[in-house]
């Protein structure tokens, strides 16, 4: 990693509990601060349009809020339920998008619901209100203590942009001089892009939150941000993918209870440090598994991730990229996230990344650093064996490949592969790990028994000289 | 420091439906009933204002029953006219819940009942349909966090030692609404057999995550678990697994055996109601270590001093404590007293 970060101020970037200083490559400026911002829990008042509940699933996803809460017209739930559902979710922001006029007279009774429910809230949530022109003023009538905000529809891309907007505002409690870490995140991707030309991805897992940003070349950024992390969000990444589904990427027995203490321990352990083996790769189980459940909630939102999936270049990011090997920051980003293309892996150690963006979000010029290439991954999924050929400056290495493998070839210098019906000859030169050849298939399947699980997971670690050989 | 005597603040958020509550200003003990309520079934909506012939802004004028009393079948809520007279009735028995921006009304039966206890001594600060808020003085000690509902009691041992665990021998029914102290670790069993016997509430160093998790499901978190009021109540002061308490934190809670104390869940605090001059508790705990597999947590007894960088087993490399078991991140070194939840 470049250590001269060439910025025209002093950057502030906050973890869980410490804050780093990245400090200016020329000249002494002003300090600005890259914070998490805060959580913001928002709950939404829905029509009948079916779509509305992805909409505003994207919408929370992009602009990082909780979404805590969802009540719909036709939900068959009474006043009282939507009353303690809404109370109890304690929404700082209420979302209501209600595009048709026909929604109206259903609306109103969510409105009604809203404020039996949450009327000696304080502060009271702010509304905000996508909706008919016919249903704005109902909905007002039936919450005159509320701040109501029109948004346009959140359907849109403008409507979607204009809601991120107003969640980020709300993150950063309006703080002038901070810059969210996604916010800095997004326009690093964008950055990096565009000074590349190709699709990129940028992968970040903090301890508080995961980050999926796909980038395009012409300046189009979407990013998914959610609470799911490998420190303080680490209890809510088990709360959400089961204990079972983490301890499956622990290359060892260990009871469940156990790994339980462990997770619950690291959350409520700010910027705790693994110290031991099986920390670490407990973390890396935790990083799997956000990234894994961020882009189950993509989809599910209606997110098409196949471009992301398909990008040339993956960048890492957080603490995914502290990890102390670079073959552990790979292994978890393809595990997890699973390139389909062949894929510049990088990863970039420390916040100055983050700092340029940062500065790069506030419209002040910033020299990009440019992150580590790992390796290249190339996944396939061969009908038969076949033979794949990596060129360095060191001569050919031919690999017979079958469904199941996994492998490494080392290289130096430029490199060029040769694979059954392409040719791939990426830009980095100086890979820090090589090339890999991934024929594991999608999704991954581990077996279920620690009897077969445990040295299927040993040969995929060992491929890679993931940790150190007395643990293997 | 762990102990501390000073003024603090707990709220209490209330359900809905809440019919009777402490004014502001008044004065109030710990167990005090903070707030009484009803909870309610299926609503009816009953055309209020347009039946009338008022308009909504109207209504309250004509309203015989105000929004929140209780109601027979048949009672008359609202009623206009003399000669030719127009009602509003109610369909069922239960409450007037709510009245609608466009004057409709509902009406909903009562199913049960709630009461919400205060957890401090001192005065009511905040008092509204949504929370209660107290304030009072008392000696507290702040854990990483607290499961079930709010707890009142008078404090018991039930360990010998900081180190030790708590062993459901030795819970019985006549520690019946005590708040006991366990020591490094309190079991799922006794946790259950706690609250079998009729216990308010465990204190302990730690709890065990998957004891947790079978005892209030898995919505457990490491910061805690909301559940109705039959749950039992744990406070976990320094993490999860095993931890040991530090002597300046037992030693306190041996000297207050027998006073009252309360345990406020969502602050995950406990609170002991003693005076001021109780004894010299507010002393500055050991620091607390978090061990390398993360499988427990230890009060660091002796003065750590720094190390340098060190490589761990894991690879990283990073500043350490020294210590008689070995060197530790400087970062898995806490206060007693730090914050545990990451800044926003």
């Amino acid at each position: 990693m470049t250590t001269s970060t060439e910025l025209v101020a002093s950057v502030d970037i906050a973890h869980e509990a410490r804050t780093e200083r990245i400090p200016p490559g020329a000249a002494a400026g002003p300090v600005l601060r890259v914070i998490p911002g805060d959580v913001v829990r928002v709950a939404a008042l829905l029509g009948r349009d079916a779509h509305l509940a992805s909409a505003m699933a994207f919408g929370a996803l992009a602009g990082g809020a909780s979404l805590v809460g969802l009540v719909a017209t036709r939900d068959g739930r009474t006043l009282v339920e939507r009353a303690e559902l809404l109370r109890d979710a304690r929404p700082d922001l209420i979302v209501v998008l209600a595009p048709d006029r026909g929604d109206a007279d259903g609306l109103v009774d969510l409105a009604e619901a809203l404020r039996f429910g949450c009327s000696q809230q304080r502060p009271l949530p702010q509304i905000l209100v996508s909706a008919h022109e016919r249903v704005r003023p109902r909905i007002a009538a039936c919450l005159p203590a509320n701040t109501i905000e029109a948004l346009p529809d959140v359907r849109t891309l403008a409507g979607r942009e204009a809601l991120v907007a107003r969640l980020r505002a709300v993150r950063r409690r309006a703080q002038e001089d901070v810059v969210l870490r996604d916010e800095a995140l997004e326009a690093t991707a964008r950055a990096l892009s565009a000074s590349a030309t190709v699709d990129l991805v940028l992968l970040d897992v903090t301890g508080g939150s995961t980050s999926i940003i796909h980038a395009r070349p012409d300046g189009v950024v979407f990013g998914i941000h959610e609470r799911l992390g490998v420190g303080a969000a680490a209890d809510r990444v088990v709360a959400r993918a089961g204990l079972d589904r983490v301890r499956r990427w622990i290359p060892r027995a260990i009871e469940a209870p156990a790994l339980l203490e462990r997770v619950f321990n690291r959350a409520r352990w700010p910027d705790a440090i693994p110290a031991s083996v099986l920390a670490l790769t407990l973390e890396m189980a935790l990083a799997r598994e956000a990234i894994a459940h961020a882009l189950t909630d993509a989809e599910r939102a209606g997110v098409a991730l196949e471009a992301a999936w398909a990008a040339p270049v993956l960048v890492l990011t957080g603490r995914l990229a502290e990890l102390p090997r670079a073959s552990q920051s790979l292994l978890v980003a393809i595990d997890a996230f699973g390139p389909t293309g062949p894929t510049l892996v990088s990863r970039a150690s420390g916040d100055t990344l983050v700092a340029a963006g940062a500065l790069a979000a506030r419209g002040r010029v910033a020299t990009m650093p440019v992150p580590d290439p790992i390796a290249i991954v190339a996944e396939m999924w061969p009908r038969r064996s076949a033979t794949v050929r990596v060129k360095d400056a060191n001569g050919v290495v031919e690999e017979r490949v079958t469904r199941g493998s996994f492998l490494r070839v080392p290289t130096q210098g430029a490199v060029e592969i040769v694979m059954p019906g392409a040719t791939i000859r990426p830009a980095a030169a100086n890979l820090e790990l090589g090339v890999v050849i991934d024929a594991r298939g999608r999704p991954l399947s581990l077996p279920p028994r620690d009897a077969e699980r445990i040295p299927t997971l040993a040969r995929w670690y060992g491929a890679l000289d993931v940790l150190p050989l007395a643990t293997h | 420091m762990a102990w501390r005597y000073s003024r603090w603040s707990a709220d209490h958020p209330l359900p809905i439906g809440a019919n009777e509550r402490a004014v502001e200003g008044q004065e109030v003990q710990a167990g005090d009933v903070l707030a009484a309520g009803t909870r309610y079934g299926t609503p009816v909506r009953v055309a209020g204002a347009r039946r009338l012939g008022v308009p909504p802004d109207d209504l309250a004028r004509v309203l015989r029953v105000p929004v929140g009393r209780e109601v027979e079948r048949r009672t008359v809520i609202a009623r206009t006219g003399r000669r030719f007279a127009r009602a509003v009735s109610s369909p069922i028995a239960g409450r007037v819940i709510h009245q609608r921006a466009d004057g409709d009304l509902y009406v909903a039966p009562v199913v049960g009942r709630w009461v919400v206890r205060s957890t401090l001594d001192g005065e009511v600060s905040r008092s509204d349909d949504g929370c209660v808020t107290v304030q009072g003085s008392a000696w507290a000690l702040q854990g990483v966090a607290g499961y079930g509902p709010d707890a009142i009691g008078e404090i018991a041992l039930a360990v010998d030692t900081p180190g030790a665990e708590l062993q459901p021998s030795r819970i019985d029914v006549r520690l019946r609404d005590r708040i006991l102290i366990g020591g490094a670790r309190a079991t799922a069993e006794s946790i259950t057999r706690a609250h079998a016997c009729g216990v308010a509430a465990i204190v302990a160093g730690a709890a065990p995550a998957g004891g947790l998790r079978v005892v209030y499901g898995d919505e457990a978190t490491a910061s805690g678990a909301n559940t109705g009021p039959e749950a039992p109540t744990v406070l976990c002061l320094i993490g999860f697994g095993t931890a040991p308490l530090p002597r300046e934190v037992f030693a306190p809670l041996v000297a207050l055996v027998g006073a009252r104390a309360a345990v406020h869940t969502a602050s995950a605090r406990l609170f002991v109601f003693a005076s001021e001059s109780a004894g010299d508790f507010a002393q500055s705990a050991p620091s607390l270590a978090l061990s390398d597999d993360w499988l427990g947590a230890r009060p660091l007894d002796e003065k750590g001093a720094l190390a340098g960088v060190t490589r761990f087993a894991s690879e990283i490399e990073a500043e350490s404590v020294a210590t008689k078991d070995g060197p530790v991140p400087v970062a898995n070194v806490l206060a007693f007293d730090a914050p545990r939840t990451p800044q926003s």
